[in-house]
């Protein structure tokens, strides 16, 4: 994958835009980010520790996208 | 919550709606319309099985089409491809034929009237819904994709391989990068699923306020763009599922090289999707 981080690319089909693959990573950074604030609050809920966990739960949300988007990057660097 | 659209001809609700109950089992309207993409799919492969001529026919032309087309992108994905193509080829005529069948005429505006005990407020629930404008149909569809590419991670590399790339390196980082990584692939699952749901959805949506609004000519515009959408939902589907399952091979099937693998299995796929798209 050849993506110039504009939503073009080159490749086998010439150029085309890449919506899906664009369209896909950024719904999964919102849900990693939602998944991991979620699970912080149910976890602080149970335990009654607010917003210890929460604020865990957001950073490990932040840290699953960012690496989301580092795998993406890396597969991009590395062809 | 039952949302109305344009006074009490049209009803659109989130979640499917209970026609009937067999003992604690509901039987809902979402489930009719799964039902009946299951039987067409059924008497489609029938009839290419059965019928099927070597020089075909318009309608085995047809019906070929899309078999051919999934299987064309799906063998350019990996070299296992055979493997998992039945899998791909499933989702996507199960999902195209469940999203079109939200456009025949009579699914979502025949139904049966229902007053809602509490409030007295009269409402029609339709008798079939599209099955993929129901979340539990497109939860199990992801789920099912999510333990199959997990399924064909642990076989090419085994489970304590996939495990160990679960953890990452270096080991000592595993406290934190164990819940990242789940949570990454967490995200596919939920990112399938809502995907699929909230489109077809919110184009079911978009239908019933047409019909209300303008109930004549307006509407085919938008069948049409449904059609189209409906068509382009499931390659992304279909797609998606075999680009996660063609990453999870290509992780653990080279080693050393992965990432670059990684890039070459999402290469054919998302150029695919491109080109769908």
């Amino acid at each position: 994958m050849t993506d110039d981080g504009t939503g073009r690319r080159d490749g086998p089909t010439g150029g085309k835009p890449n919506w899906g693959l664009a369209f896909d990573l950024g719904l999964r950074l919102g849900i990693s980010i939602l998944i991991g604030l979620g699970g912080g609050l149910v976890v602080d809920n149970w335990l009654h520790t607010s917003p210890l966990f929460t604020l865990i739960g957001m950073v490990l949300g932040i840290g699953a996208a960012m690496v989301t988007i580092w795998n993406v990057a890396r597969a991009a660097m590395r062809k | 919550m039952p949302e109305e659209e344009g006074g009490s001809l049209i009803h659109v609700a989130i979640e499917a709606e209970t026609l009937f109950k067999i003992g604690p089992l509901s039987f809902t309207n979402s489930m009719v319309g799964a039902l009946l993409a299951s039987v067409l799919l059924l008497l489609a492969a029938w009839y290419i099985t059965r019928r099927s001529a070597l020089v075909p026919g318009r309608l085995q032309s047809a019906l070929e089409l899309p078999v051919e087309l999934m299987t064309g992108i799906v063998a350019g994905s990996s070299s296992r491809w055979r493997g998992y193509v039945a899998l791909i080829l499933g989702f996507f005529l199960m999902i195209l034929v469940a999203n079109w069948i939200g456009l025949l005429p009579g699914v979502g505006t025949i139904g049966v009237a229902h007053v809602d005990p509490e409030t007295g407020h009269e409402a029609m629930i339709p008798l079939v819904r599209p099955a993929s404008a129901d979340l539990n149909f497109t939860l199990g569809l992801a789920m099912v994709s999510f333990v199959m590419f997990v399924y064909w991670g642990i076989k090419a590399n085994g489970a304590g391989g996939y495990v160990k790339e679960l953890m990452g390196e270096p080991l000592y980082m595993a406290p934190l990068m164990l819940p990242i990584n789940l949570i990454s692939e967490l995200s596919r699952l939920i990112s399938l699923s809502m995907r699929l749901f909230g489109n077809v959805f919110a184009g079911e949506v978009l239908l019933a306020t047409m019909i209300a609004l303008a109930p004549i000519l307006v509407p085919a515009v938008f069948l049409g763009l449904e059609a189209l959408f409906g068509f382009v939902q499931a390659l992304v589907f279909a797609l998606l599922a075999m680009t996660y399952i063609g990453t999870a091979i290509a992780e653990h099937h080279t080693g050393g090289d992965h990432a670059a693998d990684e890039g070459h299995a999402s290469d054919h796929s998302t150029a695919a999707e491109a080109a769908a798209t």
